[in-house]
């Protein structure tokens, strides 16, 4: 090959680049919580929330702010399966400096069969590509019994999305915001839906090995890099075996010296929430539901640790916004101010 | 291996690169190391490496023995022995089952309650094409076409050469099997054509056949369900499924070894616009159909037995039709022989076999016939619509005989048949008709779109190389065209999993 052949493959190649990165950023996966996450300014939050969707329905985080002035982010998707916590909790040490980290365990006592492909690809495809995300492609993969052949299609992610041009959505050309920092309303959050009935027992069935082994992983990796951490079980309709091993995991936690508050047993909570008009479904507080909860654990958090109040620091105007927009969001699908409502929760 | 996966785009680009960086007298043994692994890539155990064995051996050992021998009775003997014994394993491996059910069906016939069970062997990728291949080295060092190789690796290369394992071309020695020993320096050009033609090749099988292969298989495999339109597309679709599928991993492969500078023989010349079947033969798997004329046709025609029947039926049926009759024979064998070749199974036999063979048959002995009616209705035969016609019915000829090709079993193929002249309209609705193309309507206007571009394409390549063309064009266009072929692959090929909205959707919570 001469000179200029060799321009022409270089320039070629340069311009296939450039395109195809582009291309898969489109046809990738539709901004999550996790892929939002990473665009928090580094060493900006105060905590750090990983778990299923029971988080980032349940925790309003610009309430939080607004009223004790820490910030929090949001590690967590739908179903997120507990064994790639450590992981996304390694990813977050990468960016963030939290003072703490809040690990939902309402999923510890599931299974392999309950982590479904879309559960997983959401907290891995929403990664950013490091050693960090393999390795948690591998863990999954030896933890599921996923076929070696699957390897590549985990990885690289394109083999699945490319097909994804027929539904491209805004947010994958210009890019998503973080509304609500996180924290999920949806119009449809607003809904009441009857709950089943709600039961919580306190027998004990040993985890599954697996799941034992993971819990135990992240208690020494938690150990060896001396991070503060709060593990919390949320309200919610479990099945009864599910409910008896997350009393078997809470042993555990407690066994390490770790700190454990279960909303399905603080009879405070409990008062507060009302089963028939607070949930959205079995799973979800509604908006109203998730009001409770953050007035509640904000407070508990506020006391319980402490937190830098960052409401006076033009850097974290971000928040504000994001809270006034919350609260006009509120206003469009209830007609009512966000504000009257918490000073019906005042005693909370 | 398969030929659209990132395993072989490694693979192949591993091998490019070792090729032309090693001294040039090595590149042989780079292919060497290459086509051998390939081989043995899925199937890699000692029963496999017998059955190449067999074959190596038989064709090296009885190819020196046919060279020393030349031009006497013990060559005779030794190429016989040596098409025996490679021929034998591969009626074992291949065509046991067929064997079998044949016994079973006769036994039921009889009453007999005895049947035997099937056998499944584990046979080498590529062993139809490698046997064949290697009786053809024995049997051109017979004619003197060619010497025998000496060195066994390097006729181990000829046997194995990677490229050709999965759908061919056949290759012969006096020609492509000395290129492969040759030295070859790297050429941007041919890397350019190379590239540009396996770019084609994995658009005609990623966006295309693929995507028909999702309409075909869903009226095939749910016989009956759908109504006669329906099914008579499908059947229309199969052997475009099926050409741009084959005529696609032909592209890959002529594409690697172009830029190699190793340069094989043309399996296709747009089939589909021949104007009769033996036309059609003539365009499609060509390396094939030469194959079997020069080493089994001919050699029939010539044989003894053949002769000895031309003279009788010259003496009772006249020396016009007499002479037709022992190559009537010739031909069927040697088109059940390509209906064998393409599987062990009827199937195969009846619709690659001996449908092929009886329309060119009736194209034989219908033609003067035919010749005289146009005559004297004054029909134009060198005119576009009479031609189109021709094309046409070439087509539709050729769809009905790969019904059987494609259907699993000779009653199912009988039941598309049915179910194509079951003139029942049904309930045509969007909804259906979009359940039987198995795609929304995104897909089928990404399919409309692409066998646009192969008609156009095809229309073009009438007129010389389309490469050549395109590479004449400035840089802008050039290029342009090129991305697009790239990011059509990438974005509208059907490989990985496919996105599943829905399943996204319901994972919101």
């Amino acid at each position: 090959m001469n000179k200029k052949e060799i321009i022409k493959v270089i320039v070629f190649l340069f311009i296939l680049f450039v395109i195809m990165f582009f291309l898969f950023k489109i046809l990738w996966l539709n901004p999550t919580a996790i892929s939002l996450f990473y665009e928090e300014p580094k060493n900006s939050l105060d905590i750090v929330f990983t778990g299923a969707s029971t988080t980032y329905r349940s925790f309003n985080t610009v309430l939080a702010y607004n009223l004790y002035g820490y910030t929090s982010g949001i590690l967590s998707s739908s179903a997120q399966p507990f064994i790639l916590t450590e992981y996304l909790i390694k990813e977050s040490e990468k960016y963030q400096n939290p003072s703490l980290y809040v690990i939902d365990i309402g999923r510890v006592g599931n299974g392999p069969e309950a982590d479904e492909e879309g559960n997983i690809r959401t907290n891995t495809d929403s990664m950013k590509f490091s050693k960090n995300r393999t390795d948690a492609i591998n863990a999954i993969m030896e933890y599921k019994n996923i076929d070696s052949k699957q390897y590549a299609n985990l990885n690289f992610s394109f083999l699945m999305y490319h097909n994804k041009w027929k539904s491209i959505s805004k947010e994958n050309i210009v890019g998503a915001k973080n509304y609500y920092k996180g924290y999920s309303f949806l119009d449809k959050s607003a809904v009441i839906k009857p709950i089943e009935k709600y039961t919580w027992i306190d027998d004990e069935i040993e985890l599954q090995e697996k799941n034992e082994e993971i819990l135990n992983s992240l208690i020494n990796y938690i150990k060896d890099n001396n991070l503060n951490v709060l593990f919390i079980v949320p309200k919610k309709i479990y099945m009864e075996d599910e409910n008896k091993r997350i009393n078997s995991a809470i042993k555990i936690i407690q066994d390490n010296n770790m700190n454990v508050v279960n909303f399905n047993t603080i009879e405070e909570f409990n008062d507060i929430i009302d089963i028939n008009t607070n949930f959205y479904d079995n799973d979800h507080l509604n908006v109203y539901g998730a009001t409770k909860y953050t007035l509640y654990l904000a407070k508990y958090l506020n006391e319980n640790y402490e937190f830098k109040d960052h409401r006076n620091d033009a850097n974290y105007s971000s928040w504000s916004k994001e809270y006034e927009r919350f609260k006009s969001s509120f206003k469009k699908i209830t007609n009512k101010e966000f504000d009257e409502l918490l000073l019906e929760y005042k005693n909370i | 291996m398969c030929l659209t996966t990132f395993t072989f785009i490694a693979f192949c680009i591993i091998t490019l690169f070792i090729y032309f960086i090693i001294p040039k007298k090595f590149q042989w043994i780079v292919l060497l190391v290459s086509s051998v692994t390939f081989l043995f890539w899925d199937n890699f155990n000692i029963e496999t490496i017998i059955q190449a064995l067999i074959v190596l051996m038989s064709a090296y050992v009885f190819g020196r023995l046919i060279d020393k021998y030349y031009d006497t009775k013990k060559a005779k003997r030794f190429l016989a022995f040596g098409i025996l014994i490679i021929l034998a394993q591969l009626i074992y491996l291949k065509y046991t089952n067929l064997f079998l059910t044949t016994f079973n069906h006769i036994f039921n016939l009889f009453g007999i309650k005895y049947q035997f069970g099937l056998v499944y062997r584990n046979s080498l990728i590529g062993i139809s094409y490698y046997s064949l291949i290697m009786i053809s080295y024995m049997t051109d060092i017979y004619r003197g076409t060619c010497k025998a190789q000496k060195n066994i690796f390097k006729c181990a290369l000829f046997m194995s050469y990677f490229p050709i394992l999965t759908s061919g071309p056949f290759i012969r020695y006096d020609s492509v099997g000395k290129e492969m020993y040759k030295e070859h320096k790297f050429n941007y050009n041919d890397m350019c054509y190379g590239l540009l033609r396996i770019l084609w090749g994995v658009f005609k099988i990623l966006v295309i056949s693929q995507r028909l292969g999702i309409f075909v298989d869903n009226i095939y495999t749910n016989i009956g369900i759908y109504n006669f339109l329906l099914t008579f597309l499908a059947v229309l679709a199969f052997p475009l499924q099926l050409y741009t599928n084959f005529s696609g991993s032909i592209d890959v492969i002529m594409g690697i070894s172009e830029i190699m500078g190793i340069k094989l023989p043309e399996n296709f010349k747009l089939p589909f616009f021949s104007r009769t079947i033996t036309e059609f033969w003539r365009n499609w798997h060509i390396t094939l159909g030469a194959w079997l004329r020069d080493y089994i046709f001919y050699p029939l025609q010539k044989s003894n037995v053949m002769q000895k029947l031309n003279k009788k039926c010259k003496n009772i049926f006249g020396k016009k039709i007499g002479k037709k009759i022992p190559m009537y024979v010739s031909m069927v064998i040697m088109w059940i022989l390509i209906g064998l070749w393409h599987g062990g199974a009827y199937t195969y036999i009846i619709g690659s076999g001996i449908l092929q063979f009886l329309f060119i048959f009736l194209e034989d002995i219908l033609s003067p016939a035919s010749k005289k009616i146009n005559d004297k209705l004054g029909i134009n035969t060198e005119v576009f619509s009479y031609k189109l016609y021709q094309i046409i019915r070439t087509y539709l000829l050729f769809s009905f005989a790969m019904i059987f090709f494609k259907a699993t079993r000779i009653s199912n193929a009988i039941e598309i048949i049915k179910s194509m002249f079951t003139f029942n309209l049904g309930i045509l609705s969007k909804k259906i008709i979009l359940s039987a193309l198995g795609m929304d309507l995104y897909d089928f206007a990404i399919l409309i779109v692409s066998l646009l571009t192969l008609f156009i394409v095809q229309l073009l390549a009438r007129k010389g190389s389309v490469r050549g063309k395109l590479f004449k064009q400035n840089i802008i266009f050039r290029w342009g065209i090129i991305y697009s072929l790239i990011f059509s692959i990438v974005i509208f090929g059907c490989y990985g999993v496919g996105y599943n909205a829905t399943a996204f959707i319901y994972g919101q919570f």
